[in-house]
């Protein structure tokens, strides 16, 4: 290979980041964005050889996009979706007390005060389970044995079955007053002790993942090619835990839309898949993912099946994967624990590099990367601090730094790697083969792994978000720039045109250019009614997880389709044509005569959305804007309509329908029937609801929702403007014909209300709805949602807010056991896992199974080919012992038998090498 | 509250300085953490400051840049000039980096822009503040080289060079040298410029001594400068060429020599390739001897194994007498072949083909045994797969045959009786028996029957 024989000149001068004053910080290609176009010089006269090259527009064109905005490629999944925490949530939202300054503090308070007003229950029933000996609730007698019993039948009849549950102004009796200051500073302190500090910790984790979310570094959406050039697939993760991984067919043409083909094959799995990463070596794909605790590989046959190959799993947990561009089925994995392991299902693990310190400076990060490099025995291995170049065959210690977070490369203070990806390719019109990208958060590097340390160049990417996906991709043409593309998890996309062949450095040929967020699509939609416009508008915002881009076979012009992964499991697409800037004059004079156009921003601008801006900015002249046409709005259209019909996402919260009091006071017979209820709620950690207990007894409706007579007519009019029929509801009350409604449940009218929710949604603004496929029930559909959900997470989870879940996870945890007999595992909860786990063991294990149809057939739902669940989360064995599956590998665990033993250290350290490869998550 | 709210709680200066701590030990530091703080503490909160007002304005123009809206990013820049009215005098200096970065940015790229437009801004900008004259000046004179005004750029670095403020910091006086280093190149351009005039025309002996003066003493002002940066650690691959050049013309060869030496064996000096290879076609060009050229090249070889000048390295290996350079020349072929972008590289295969028959016939067979036991457990699907034996076939007939015969060797059993070098067992000779099987007609060309 050729090295680049003239370099742009510049200091090395080692040292800490940061140093203002270091020469190295005026790194000639860093000082501007223009002189990164510069090239080096020459020692030849500039005038016998001038830099003067037609521009990259002039010469290749600008890279557009057919829509505003990218396009919804897929049906939104039926899992409803939450968007995530903002720093709304997490901090103190206090006014500025300074005009300079900004504080940020995370608002436990606030949060401990939603918790114990959400759940109190949770957080004072043990303590209530230990006084209830010194406390008579009412019971008829109670033994004394020289106890305190003190009576609470007068504390509780104050109550009178009112739950002044949050509400500061409720009225206190004397006795109530005394009682909680007395018992106040008791019960308090042990929640708060407990609690507090546990709350406090799952604060800290939201925040720091909100600030910096390592665990999708590298992106969860990949394509596949397939035998045939025009059909790949994409692999992506959907449902609400992200546990269910699908291979999508679709079929790309040169000139019209790409077609996804079919039903997608779902795969489920037991973790959330954080990174999916896809290379095709010698024609054979492989599908490669990352969950917190496990990775697996999948082989994809030419008939586009995924096959899988082996699970591993991972103690302190896995932060990167990638496979091996040279050697097929060779991966490189790392964990938390610092080790680097060389992993192939083959030969199994072989470690590499294990250190739990940092590389250069100490950084407590334990967010380790590796990838591969020219040399197919070669590795890098990253951390926050630096890269290393390290040797497969040598010791594991040894080998130099490709780069370091200093003053060699001039990077800041605070500066911190976030993604370091090998850009290489076989191909011949690529780039050297020996670049390496490196994404800090404020900066891009490109190295040379034959010059480590210095950057042959550097870019300032001024993303507002981590950028933690790139791809880079083939030239558009022969001679033309790469484009290489850097996402930021905010959804920002930014393309980078490089040159450089082998024989001379990269370089940027043309200034980058910023490309359509998800959020620009919004005026593709049509306008909904305020409540759908935030879902949808939560939705486009979701952060973008997943990036990739493929180039469409033997196209006329140059082009590429970006499909784009966010958060809330959709996926999105643009068409991107090189296109010759014939416009380039004439928008010129355009913008002059439109320069005066008016600019007045809102002040209040989100600055999230400072990319996206306002639509006065957008409205400015651009020559190269496009507009909506009527094929991309009706297809936005329909991807909103199926959006539409997905059921809301179940309330955070609602408060508990009854109260202690009907509890206790309850006959004996039911008081069983009860109990039962609340164990059967508990165990499958839903919301207890009226029909667990029993019929309320009749003389004692809950005195909070009872309505009053006047409000009933107001909601009888809301109810009825809800579903449309507001009109009908005032002629009907003007014409006096005043029918005696039956006043319907409290049960019933939330019903109806929800219902009415989803069906003005699906109806509303959309004339041009097909009757024929009429949506089922929304509560239908909601208990399949909750079916599917309860596949993959734990249902409990379900109806508790996000940022609180593991707070309550871990409190439950600190509790004293239910009644351990009694309390099932959620499997025997659960039918439709059940059914399917035990009825048909033995076809169970037919992962391999060459027929697609069988497997659809097998599943649960049609088209989730779930063979790999296994239901039980905690256990260790991760894959039911089916006698069907062990066959299946034993031809492959025979053969790592049969290999001569070799130094097979684990990938956490400490566990040793399975023998038996492990199925499933 | 603990430790992190109290660190988090401390005031925050800077609107995009913020800093936030993630745990403990040294701080990352988050450019968005400022935006996460604004929109919470914001919300609600009707006015908007001056310094708010600045930043988004900054980032509208970055917006118009990123989307190359030159006019829209010109017209956001003119706005953006009140950031130089801030109380804050360090922001006040980020501010008119900020200008100079966005501005020049904006008048490369305008259409509307000239050469004039962009000295005007530059000069204005160089006059503004005290720390950013010289590196204005000097990417000022980077832009007219680009441009290919030499004059202009060379009459502005001279500007630069006789600036004096005050007493210079550290970074300044390096900046300074670079300023001067870029002048002696321009130097050396005249220099060249000449010494190619003087060749050409017949002068007449005056004329020529006149003309040798001056092209001396571009020399001497070239050579000042160029010396003295080169003595800095750094990449000075344009300066090191044309110092060397002119030191060669004038007939200093050692201290060519030595300045290459420092340049390619400083241990402070980043380990280029470029500094080896300059000093193995200088030493080359001097008709050094093997040996000194040999041990220039194994150097580069543990830098660089993969360079193309390897090739050369192992014909130079292969002809010398010492046994130990001649099993240096197979690890050479084999280091060659090790990285990806090599795997097709003709000459490559040929020389190892050619070389590994020799070594056979001089019965080295412990030197392949050395230089495979490493490769075995990947060469044959890295470089002999059945997919590759068709790629190849395909493509380049004469690669694919070099490769089977390697292969042959390499992994071949029976007749060649290689039993014991053959480390992989597991994986027969699927290129040359893939070859064997679609190629019936040219199997005379085929190892076996080669190699006999």
């Amino acid at each position: 290979m050729d090295f680049p024989d003239n370099l742009f000149p510049t200091f090395f001068l080692p040292g800490p980041p940061g140093l203002s004053d270091s020469p190295g910080s005026y790194l000639a290609p860093a000082w501007s964005d223009y002189t990164q176009l510069l090239k080096p010089p020459q020692t030849q006269h500039p005038s016998v050889n001038p830099q003067h090259e037609a521009s990259y527009v002039t010469k290749w064109g600008r890279w557009r996009s057919d829509t505003p905005g990218p396009l919804p490629f897929l049906r939104p999944g039926a899992d409803p979706w939450d968007p995530d925490l903002t720093s709304r949530d997490l901090l103190f939202q206090g006014r500025l007390r300074h005009p300079f300054g900004a504080k940020a503090t995370i608002d436990v308070i606030d949060q401990l005060n939603q918790f114990l007003r959400d759940h109190g229950d949770i957080a004072f029933g043990p303590l209530g389970k230990l006084l209830q000996e010194n406390f008579n609730l009412g019971e008829p007698k109670k033994s004394r044995k020289g106890r305190t019993v003190m009576n609470a039948e007068r504390l509780l009849q104050d109550l009178s079955g009112h739950q002044p549950k949050g509400c500061p102004w409720a009225h206190l009796s004397a006795r109530q007053r005394r009682f909680s200051l007395l018992g106040g500073t008791v019960l308090g302190e042990e929640v708060e002790g407990l609690l507090g500090g546990l709350l406090h910790e799952e604060l800290e984790t939201r925040w720091k993942e909100l600030l910096l979310d390592e665990a999708s570094t590298g992106g969860a959406l990949a394509w596949v090619p397939g035998a045939k050039p025009h059909v790949g697939q994409l692999v992506y993760p959907t449902g609400r835990a992200y546990n269910q991984l699908n291979f999508q067919k679709v079929k790309l043409s040169p000139t019209s839309e790409p077609q996804a083909l079919g039903d997608p094959t779902r795969i489920l799995l037991q973790g959330p898949v954080r990174q999916v990463v896809t290379r095709t070596v010698q024609e054979e794909a492989l599908v490669a993912v990352r969950s917190d605790h496990h990775c697996a590989v999948w082989q994809v046959s030419r008939q586009g099946h995924p096959e899988p190959l082996q699970v591993l799993s991972t103690e302190k947990g896995a932060t990167g994967i990638s496979l091996s561009p040279h050697l097929p089925g060779e991966l490189a994995v790392c964990s938390r624990s610092g080790a680097v392991c060389l992993w192939s299902p083959q030969d199994g693990l072989q470690q590499i590099h294990k250190d739990p310190e940092t590389l250069v400076f100490k950084d407590p990060s334990s967010w380790r990367w590796a990838d591969f490099t020219a040399h197919p025995r070669m590795l890098t291995v990253a951390d926050r601090t630096g890269v290393r170049l390290t040797d497969v065959r040598g010791p594991s210690d040894c080998g130099e730094l490709l780069f370091r977070v200093g003053a060699e490369a001039s990077c800041q203070q605070g500066e911190r790697i976030l993604l370091a990806q090998y850009l290489g390719t076989s191909s011949p019109l690529s780039l050297s083969p020996t670049l390496h990208l490196i994404c800090t958060q404020f900066s891009l590097y490109l190295l040379d792994e034959r010059l480590p340390l210095v950057p042959m160049m550097k870019w300032t990417h001024s993303l507002m978000s981590p950028p933690l996906l790139a791809q880079l991709l083939p030239p558009p043409r022969p001679g033309a720039p790469l484009p290489l593309l850097l996402g930021g998890r905010g959804g920002h996309l930014r393309m980078l045109h490089l040159s450089g062949g082998s024989g001379c450095s990269p370089q940027l040929v043309a200034p980058p250019q910023s490309l359509p967020l998800l959020s620009d699509s919004l005026p593709g939609f049509p306008v909904l009614e305020p409540h759908g416009q935030q879902l949808l508008q939560d939705r486009l915002k979701a952060p973008l997880t997943g990036l990739t881009a493929v180039v469409p076979p033997s196209c006329p012009s140059p082009t590429m389709l970006l499909f784009q992964l966010s958060a809330a499991g959709d996926v999105f697409y643009q068409r991107l044509w090189l296109r010759p800037d014939t416009a380039a004059k004439n928008a010129d004079s355009l913008q002059k005569s439109n320069s005066s156009a008016d600019h007045a921003d809102d002040p209040d601008l989100d600055s999230h959305d400072q990319t996206s801006a306002t639509p006065s900015l957008d409205a400015a002249p651009d020559p190269g804007a496009v507009s909506w046409n009527p094929r991309a709005a009706a297809c936005c259209r329909r991807w909103l309509k199926t959006l539409l019909r997905v059921p809301p996402a179940l309330p955070s919260w609602t408060p508990p329908t009854f109260s202690q009091h009907y509890l206790r006071w309850l006959r004996e017979e039911d008081r069983g029937k009860v109990r039962e209820g609340l164990q059967a709620a508990m165990t499958e950690g839903r919301l207890l609801q009226q029909g667990d207990l029993g019929p309320l007894p009749p003389s004692d409706p809950p005195p909070a929702h009872e309505p009053f007579g006047p409000e009933d007519k107001l909601t009888e009019r809301l109810e009825a403007s809800w579903e449309g029929k507001g009109a009908i509801w005032w002629e009907s009350q003007q014409g006096g014909s005043q029918v005696p409604r039956k006043r319907p449940s409290r049960e019933k009218r939330r019903t109806q209300l929800s219902s009415s929710f989803s069906s003005v949604r699906t109806t509303s603004d959309f004339s041009d709805i097909d009757s024929r496929h009429e949506t089922p029930s929304p509560l239908h559909r909601m208990s399949e949602a909750s079916q599917s959900l309860e596949l993959s997470q734990e249902p409990w989870a379900r109806s508790v807010p996000r940022e609180r879940r593991q707070t309550l996870r871990d409190y439950l945890a600190v509790l004293p056991s239910v009644d351990s007999g009694s309390c099932s595992t959620p499997q025997s909860q659960n039918p439709s896992s059940q059914t399917f786990l035990s009825s048909e063991p033995g076809r169970c294990s037919v992962p391999r199974s060459q027929n697609p149809t069988t497997r659809t057939l097998l599943s649960p739902h049609p088209g989730s080919s779930s063979a790999l669940c296994s239901q039980n989360p905690n256990s260790q064995s991760l894959f039911s012992p089916d006698p069907g599956f062990s066959s299946v590998f034993h031809s492959q665990s025979s053969s790592i038998q049969s290999l001569p033993s070799r130094h097979t250290p684990s990938l956490a350290g400490s566990q040793p090498l399975k023998k038996k490869p492990r199925m499933g998550f | 509250m603990d430790a992190f709210s109290e660190e988090l709680m401390r005031s925050v200066e800077d609107d995009d300085q913020v800093e936030a701590s993630i745990g403990c030990g040294p701080e990352i530091h988050l450019p968005w953490l400022s935006q996460h703080l604004q929109n919470t503490v914001s919300h609600g909160h009707k006015g908007i400051n001056f310094a708010q007002t600045t930043s988004i304005c900054l980032n509208f123009i970055q917006e118009a840049l990123l989307k190359h809206q030159w006019q829209r990013a010109s017209e956001f820049l003119q706005h953006y000039f009140q950031a130089l009215e801030d109380f804050n005098s360090q922001k006040r200096q980020v501010a008119l980096q900020n200008i100079w970065k966005l501005g020049s940015a904006i008048l490369y790229h305008h259409p509307k822009s000239n050469v004039e437009t962009f000295n005007a801004f530059a000069d204005r900008m160089k006059n503004i503040g005290v720390q950013n004259y010289l590196k204005i000046s000097l990417q000022h004179a980077l832009y007219l080289l680009h441009k290919g005004m030499v004059e202009e750029a060379y009459r502005n670095l001279n500007q630069a060079e006789s600036w004096r403020y005050g007493e210079m910091s550290a970074s300044q006086e390096k900046i300074i040298k670079l300023i001067q280093a870029y002048r002696g190149l321009l130097d050396y351009y005249t220099w060249s410029k000449k010494r190619t005039e003087l060749s050409k025309f017949d002068m007449d002996g005056f004329a020529t001594s006149a003309a040798t003066q001056d092209m001396h003493s571009y020399f001497r002002q070239a050579s000042v400068n160029l010396h003295e940066i080169i003595k800095i650690p750094g990449v000075w691959d344009p300066f090191v060429k044309s110092y060397v050049e002119m030191l060669e013309f004038y007939g200093d060869q050692d201290g060519a020599r030595q300045v290459l030496t420092d340049y390619a064996y400083d241990n402070n000096f980043p380990s280029n390739p470029n500094a080896h290879i300059y000093l193995y076609k200088f030493l080359k060009k001097e008709k050094a001897p093997e040996d000194k050229l040999i041990s220039v090249l194994k150097i580069l070889h543990q830098i660089v194994p993969s360079h193309k000048i390897m090739l050369e390295f192992h014909m130079l290996l292969r002809k010398s007498k010492k046994e130990e350079h001649q099993k240096l020349g197979l690890e050479v072929l084999f280091a060659v072949l090790d990285f990806s972008g090599c795997t097709e590289n003709i000459t490559a295969w040929k020389y190892l083909a050619k070389y590994l028959k020799q070594i056979m016939m001089e019965k080295h067979l412990n030197w392949v045994q050395e230089g495979w036991s490493s490769r075995k457990d990947w060469w044959p699907t890295f470089h002999f797969s059945y997919y590759l034996a068709k790629k190849n076939w395909k493509e380049n007939k004469i690669l694919a045959l070099e490769k089977a015969f390697t292969s042959g060797i390499l992994l071949g059993k029976g007749k060649l009786s290689w039993g014991h070098l053959s480390g992989a067992p597991s994986s027969p000779d699927t290129y040359t028996s893939y070859l064997l099987k679609i190629s019936v007609h040219s199997i005379p060309l085929l190892p076996p029957q080669r190699t006999r």
